[in-house]
């Protein structure tokens, strides 16, 4: 078993898009990975878009992911990459 | 209840009137409680069914995310991956399961099992209320696959309905026909709410979280949809119909503008999707000022092929066929997430690499690509004219590499015998250095385009997202006034006509001073622009050229404020 602490970068949170994108990496990786607050002891699992996003975390929040199974180093990494990469495009001109 | 308001939430700001048609979808759906249990031989039967509404769901989520990627642009269309998301949840999978077994049908095991995390999504605060409706939303469709009932088609209203609704999902959104619908207005619902989105993106006049007297208007009533005061006005009299008439009058605003001495001004839109197209030619644009080409590129595994982005740049200029459509090629930098490319981290990503110092660089394959395609439809387009304009140009090489480029497809275009023109060419004036070059650019392209809110932050120094330094970051200090004036001469005097595709275009209360300092177009966000066509129709050259004058010789941004009041 290992485990991570991840502050949320992407502006909504662990909502819509990014929460999206989140449960598709737990699917297509091979480990079992569960998600709570960084100050809390509850885990939700991971894979379910109801449970991650019912937990409400925000931009600049802290998660912990827990992760088991041969994949869940790299499982963790690519998680950790989809929590930490900043969205949406400014109104550039 | 004639001339009555009721208050909401605003989301865009115009103005619709119309007949009201109630959109009422759940009405269509049988509760779970119309269903009898079944025999438990039949159970396996009910978990096949389920399984096959599940797969037909899938089907019909991609159809619309696929349109709706189309319509308003990626960032919209993920909402519909989260459905999918919701669709194979595995709560939602166990608690079907689990009613199925106790003996319930597949249409009552799905609203049994979306009834908990609903009810626990609707007990959070505002944002998360809207996962609710999302999760509704997926219900309903999984109810309406088991059910066969049919359903409620908002793309087939009257022209001139104002369509109001408890709410409305994503999927009723992506139904929305602007060609038809004047308006709309919902009882739940706030800012950031998916329907408010789509709303600004269509420029739909929309009143959100009206509450429950909403449900006091009846169908057939006539309304005003009123997003710039927040407000829905019941039955209102002939007068206050014939003023948002005049006000959004259409034979002033599809006509080309010109000041009350008769300068023509072309008033063009900006625009960041397909579906924003659409809204810009309903307000009246001249034209396209700003295409951003970004929403082609993000989101998404593979960079898009020339064909695509052919096909979209040829129905952009057919929307326009006797206008100007100026296409700025890919403006990305650091940060921004694309699968496909190898973005820096970078400490100052609006300092570092890119805009037109990645498409010499890093993503030139990209940038030859997109110029491919953008030849090809300059020639092909039975429509208006394309221009194109490189962003972030900061030297006089980067031009030149960057012409140097346009013909070298052209060329490769020429030995493969495959047709094409050279469209207008322009520049984005961005930075000082550009500002400081601007006499050189002139005399390269055929035009030169000022990015406001790129040029205040550059010229001031001020994060264009920093609240702390929002007073620094705006065009009307004396610094960004005089970099405008100063590329306004060097185009005039290079004989290139000159626009400007930033924010400040399309504040109606700075059109005269715009129009002073002798822009050629102004482009904007579609929903200003009837406003400021009217503004410069009454804008009298002389006295604009003087409100100019008096600006650039002020000394501080509170001084050209009050030049620009006192008028």
């Amino acid at each position: 078993m290992t485990e991570r602490i991840v502050e949320i970068v992407p502006d909504a949170g662990l909502h819509a898009r990014p929460a999206s994108k989140f449960v598709e990496t737990v699917n297509e990786h091979d480990a079992t990975v569960k998600l709570g607050r960084a100050d809390s002891d509850d885990l939700v699992p991971a894979g379910s878009m109801i449970s991650i996003t019912s937990l409400g975390a925000k931009c600049g929040e802290e998660v912990r992911l827990v992760a088991e199974g041969d994949d869940a180093e790299s499982t963790l990494d690519a998680l950790e990459q989809v929590l930490t990469t900043p969205e949406g495009e400014r109104n550039d001109s | 209840m004639t001339n009555e308001t009721l208050g909401g939430t605003g989301v865009t700001p115009c103005k619709g009137v119309g007949t009201v048609v109630w959109y009422r979808p759940d009405s269509a759906l049988p509760s779970k409680d119309d269903f009898e249990k079944v025999a438990s031989t039949n159970r396996p039967m009910e978990r096949d069914r389920f399984e096959t509404a599940r797969e037909r769901a899938h089907i019909e989520l991609e159809a619309e995310r696929d349109r709706a990627a189309k319509r308003v642009g990626e960032m919209e269309a993920a909402v519909f991956d989260a459905h999918m998301q919701f669709l194979d949840d595995p709560q939602i999978d166990e608690g079907v399961s689990a009613a199925i077994d106790e003996g319930f049908p597949a249409e009552s095991a799905v609203q049994h099992a979306f009834e908990d995390p609903i009810a626990d999504f609707e007990e959070m605060d505002g944002r998360m209320a809207e996962r609710a409706d999302d999760l509704r939303d997926v219900r309903d469709r999984l109810v309406r696959l088991l059910t066969g009932s049919e359903r409620v088609n908002l793309a087939t209203l009257p022209r001139g309905s104002v369509v109001l609704a408890e709410r409305l999902t994503p999927s009723d959104t992506a139904q929305l026909d602007t060609d038809r619908i004047a308006g709309f207005a919902t009882v739940t619902g706030g800012r950031t709410s998916h329907a408010a989105i789509v709303a600004r993106s269509l420029s739909l006049p929309a009143v959100v979280g009206v509450g429950a007297t909403l449900e006091t208007i009846e169908d057939g009533t006539n309304v005003i949809i009123d997003g710039e005061m927040d407000e829905v006005c019941v039955d209102p009299s002939e007068d206050r119909i014939a003023a948002i008439e005049t006000e959004t009058d259409v034979s002033v605003i599809h006509d080309r503008v010109a000041t009350a001495d008769g300068t023509e001004i072309e008033v063009a839109a900006n625009v960041g999707s397909p579906a924003e197209l659409k809204g810009a030619v309903g307000q009246g644009a001249d034209g396209v000022g700003l295409f951003r080409t970004e929403f082609l590129f993000l989101d998404r595994e593979n960079p898009p092929t020339e064909q695509e982005q052919y096909t979209t740049y040829v129905d952009a200029l057919e929307r326009f066929p006797d206008s100007r459509v100026v296409v700025r090629t890919l403006d990305i930098g650091g940060d921004k997430r694309i699968p496909y490319l190898d973005l820096p981290a970078e400490e100052n990503p609006f300092l570092g690499e890119r805009g037109i110092r990645r498409s010499l660089g890093p993503d030139s394959d990209l940038f030859e690509t997109q110029l491919r395609a953008l030849l090809r439809a300059a020639a092909n387009a039975d429509g208006g004219t394309l221009s194109v304009m490189f962003p972030l140009v900061s030297t006089v090489d980067e031009l030149d590499a960057a012409l140097n480029r346009i013909d070298a497809v052209a060329e490769s275009l020429d030995a493969a015998d495959t047709d094409y023109a050279l469209p207008e060419l322009g520049v984005m004036i961005e930075t000082p250095g550009a500002v400081f070059r601007a006499e050189q650019f002139a005399a390269r392209v055929d035009f030169l385009s000022i990015g406001t809110n790129d040029l205040a932050q550059y010229v001031m120094a001020a994060d264009r997202e920093n609240e702390q330094v929002a007073h620094l970051h705006d065009p009307l200090h004396p610094p960004v006034l005089q970099a405008i004036d100063r590329s306004v001469d060097a185009a005039h005097d290079n004989d290139a006509w000159i626009g400007m595709c930033g924010e400040m275009a399309g504040n109606p209360e700075l059109s005269e001073l715009l129009v002073g300092l002798g822009f050629d177009e102004l482009s904007m966000s579609a929903v200003t622009l009837p406003k400021v066509k009217t503004n410069i129709a009454t804008t009298d050259q002389m006295r604009a050229r003087d409100i100019a004058a008096q600006a650039l010789t002020a000394e501080t941004r509170s001084d050209v404020e009050s030049i620009i009041e006192d008028q």
